[in-house]
């Protein structure tokens, strides 16, 4: 047959596009990233002049402002230096009128951790089934078969389909959450509020991670069900893993650091650019109390580590390859 | 075992002590025992057995869906699996029933065939002509008929311009007027040159387009050569008795006791014989003179002998008597055929 990767690489596209499951799936990504996007810019929504008005009259909020106004450094802590007595008022006024009106002001970098984080979730786990059902149905309905009579290199069939599957996963999460960072980037900058670009760097670190995180969750649900012929049957050894992967690896004798090796862990790592974990055991004697309590402020006493984004990284690829390699070995050698 | 000289040509399929045995928790199944198959070029080549006999099986290893246990194979003389990727592009295969993507339609699953080996998409639209599906190429392949499945997958087989067709009951679920289509089909592509090996339980079918066939039953060859060799192997005729002749019955005492008696004769002279329901018998014999002289002798006189053809249901019956579907296979067994247990 053809030599060259590109007919199969481009039949495998057409199969992804014309899968009206995998096109659900994207769906739902865009809808939930479309409705935290909403959520966040409705619950920071500027507090409007009729508001505003309505709450200045209430007689606490007045007698909390110039309170405010008064003791800047009690209610703005380290933002009141350098502030004059207009800009604190200004400021507490803000404040204050923010709190007793009900809606916090948009923070991009609090968001980072809070609403981009749910999304990131969600959008990880249908890009997962995605790459599940892309190869669940090829099992389920037998078509793989016919398809290996047309390329017989098991291997190159295999390839194909999850280079394609993964960059989909990359892309549609690259795409996604580089949509919700950018949008809220540009609703901060709709409503004046400066964005250090610090912030905006690590945002768009966290897209760039979060893509890599999608694009191998996408593999792994690919491989899993390419080894398991099945969507159902790879989503519930998921399950199954996500239930009990803490007590294997706790019990497979990795005790003081079992949160090392935690999935959860690693994978937040690699999304979030670092993760804390903390140890209990293994520390030195004297870092404990009588009571067993750990001693956290003494040199070397400290129970909480941290896992890097290139750590995690590695843990979660690697796992991914370890699954991939399965996958391909069982693929190559089992009657279809 | 039935064997005669294969048709001339040389061998598209050859199979040499090609074994399957499935292993499971329930012990061993041996799907296909040690077959030598050979299928030369050319022409239309039957692939008959009951259920469970093997055909699909062999047929998967051909293909590289199953791995042999043992054996060697070849197609277009190239080993294969290991060279199957250098002789897929000229076999088109249709393996048990049509396997397709239910939600897209007709045309997107040929589309995503064509394409993954860089077939243009012209030839997609000639293959759903030929096979008369014009008009409901845009329609979801689950809203086909069995019929219509089956025309799909055999425009699946066109696409490569195969030189040989494997076509593994290729007429199930077809009417009439397809099946006699599809057996048009099958007839023109042999005439063209077009290798087919026809896996079929329709044995009238495989008859009237097969020139050559392989029977095997329990996984094992139990006859191949030319469809008109094998059906010439074994003679038999048809004896009615003139009534009211024989010493030992009377008209009076029915043909059939007269039957019985004539066959008493015959099978002590060494002719196996059936008595059949119309009270004629049915001799096995080389030379219809034994049958004649052995009666005549015994004052039986015969109302007529013809020579009974045999058709290849004949054959089939009698090359795989006691060879039935599952004889000894442990209960688990019973899908093998099918690709394993279902998912």
């Amino acid at each position: 047959m053809n030599g060259s990767w590109l007919p199969l690489l481009r039949a495998e596209v057409d199969r992804l596009r014309w899968r009206r499951a995998v096109l659900l799936l994207v769906l739902g990504a865009v809808v939930v990233t479309a409705f935290t996007f909403t959520v966040t810019a409705w619950d920071t929504r500027p507090v409007s002049d009729e508001e505003v008005a309505e709450v200045r009259q209430t007689t606490y909020v007045v007698s909390e402002i110039d309170q405010c106004t008064a003791h800047p450094r009690r209610y703005l802590g380290p933002r009141a230096r350098g502030l004059d007595a207009d800009e604190a008022a200004r400021t507490c006024e803000e404040l204050v009128l923010g709190w007793y009106s009900g809606r916090p002001t948009l923070d991009v970098a609090s968001e980072l951790g809070n609403g981009f984080i749910a999304c990131t979730v969600f959008v990880v786990l249908l890009l997962l089934l995605m790459g599940a059902t892309f190869a669940g149905h090829d099992w389920s309905t037998g078509s793989m078969s016919n398809q290996l009579l047309y390329e017989t290199r098991r291997t190159r069939v295999w390839l194909a389909k999850a280079l394609v599957v993964g960059v989909a996963g990359l892309v549609v999460s690259a795409v996604l959450l580089g949509a919700l960072w950018g949008g809220l980037l540009l609703l901060a900058s709709s409503r004046d509020l400066p964005v250090p670009d610090a912030v905006v760097a690590d945002g768009w670190a966290q897209v760039a991670r979060t893509a890599v995180a999608a694009a191998l969750a996408t593999l792994l649900g690919f491989a899993l069900a390419m080894l398991f012929r099945s969507t159902v049957a790879t989503i519930a050894v998921l399950f199954a893993l996500a239930v009990s992967t803490g007590g294997l690896v706790a019990a497979a004798g990795l005790f003081s650091e079992s949160s090392r090796w935690d999935p959860v862990t690693n994978i937040a790592a690699l999304v979030e650019g670092s993760a804390s974990y903390y140890v209990d055991e293994g520390l030195d004697r004297e870092c404990y109390t009588s009571y067993g309590e750990v001693r956290g402020r003494l040199p070397g006493c400290d129970p909480e580590r941290t896992v890097g984004a290139v750590q995690g990284g590695l843990y979660t690829g690697l796992g991914v390859v370890v699954v991939g390699a399965a996958s391909v070995l069982v693929h190559r050698r089992r009657d279809v | 075992m039935t064997t005669t000289a294969p048709a001339t040509g040389a061998p598209v399929i050859e199979t040499h002590g090609l074994r399957k045995v499935y292993r499971g928790r329930k012990g061993t199944h041996v799907a296909v025992a040690d077959l030598d198959l050979l299928v030369p070029a050319g022409g239309v080549h039957g692939f008959l057995g009951p259920n469970g006999s093997g055909k699909t099986t062999t047929i998967r290893m051909l293909l590289g869906l199953a791995r042999p246990t043992s054996g060697s194979m070849r197609l277009f003389g190239e080993e294969v699996p290991a060279r199957l990727p250098a002789v897929i592009g000229r076999v088109g295969a249709v393996v048990e029933s049509p396997k397709f993507s239910p939600n897209l339609t007709g045309r997107q699953n040929l589309r995503l065939l064509s394409r993954s080996i860089g077939v243009p998409d012209e030839r997609v639209e000639r293959a759903v002509a030929t096979v008369g599906l014009t008009g409901r190429e845009k329609d979801r392949y689950k809203g086909y008929s069995l019929g219509m499945k089956q025309r799909l997958a055999i425009a699946a087989t066109l696409l490569k311009d195969p030189a040989l067709l494997i076509l593994d009951e290729p007429t199930n679920g077809l009417d009439p007027a397809g099946i006699r289509e599809v057996r048009d089909t099958i007839t023109g592509l042999g005439e063209q040159g077009v290798t087919v090996l026809l896996s079929s339980h329709i044995l009238a079918e495989v008859q009237q387009v097969c020139s050559s066939a392989t029977i095997v039953g329990r996984g094992r060859l139990l006859a191949s050569g030319r469809v008109e060799d094998l059906l010439g192997a074994v003679t038999r005729h048809r004896v009615t008795l003139t009534p009211g002749t024989h010493e030992a019955g009377t008209h009076e005492a029915g043909t059939h006791e007269a039957a019985r008696s004539a066959a008493g004769v015959l099978t002590s002279a060494g002719l196996p014989c059936e008595v059949q329901d119309d009270g004629s018998l049915l001799v096995t014999a080389e030379d219809p003179t034994i049958v004649t002289r052995t009666l005549g002798e015994a004052g039986t006189w015969l109302a007529s002998l013809a020579p009974v053809k045999r058709d290849l249901e004949d054959l089939f019956l009698e090359v795989t008597a006691g060879q039935g579907p599952g004889m000894d296979m442990p209960p688990d067994w019973s899908g093998a055929e099918q690709g394993g247990a279902a998912r």
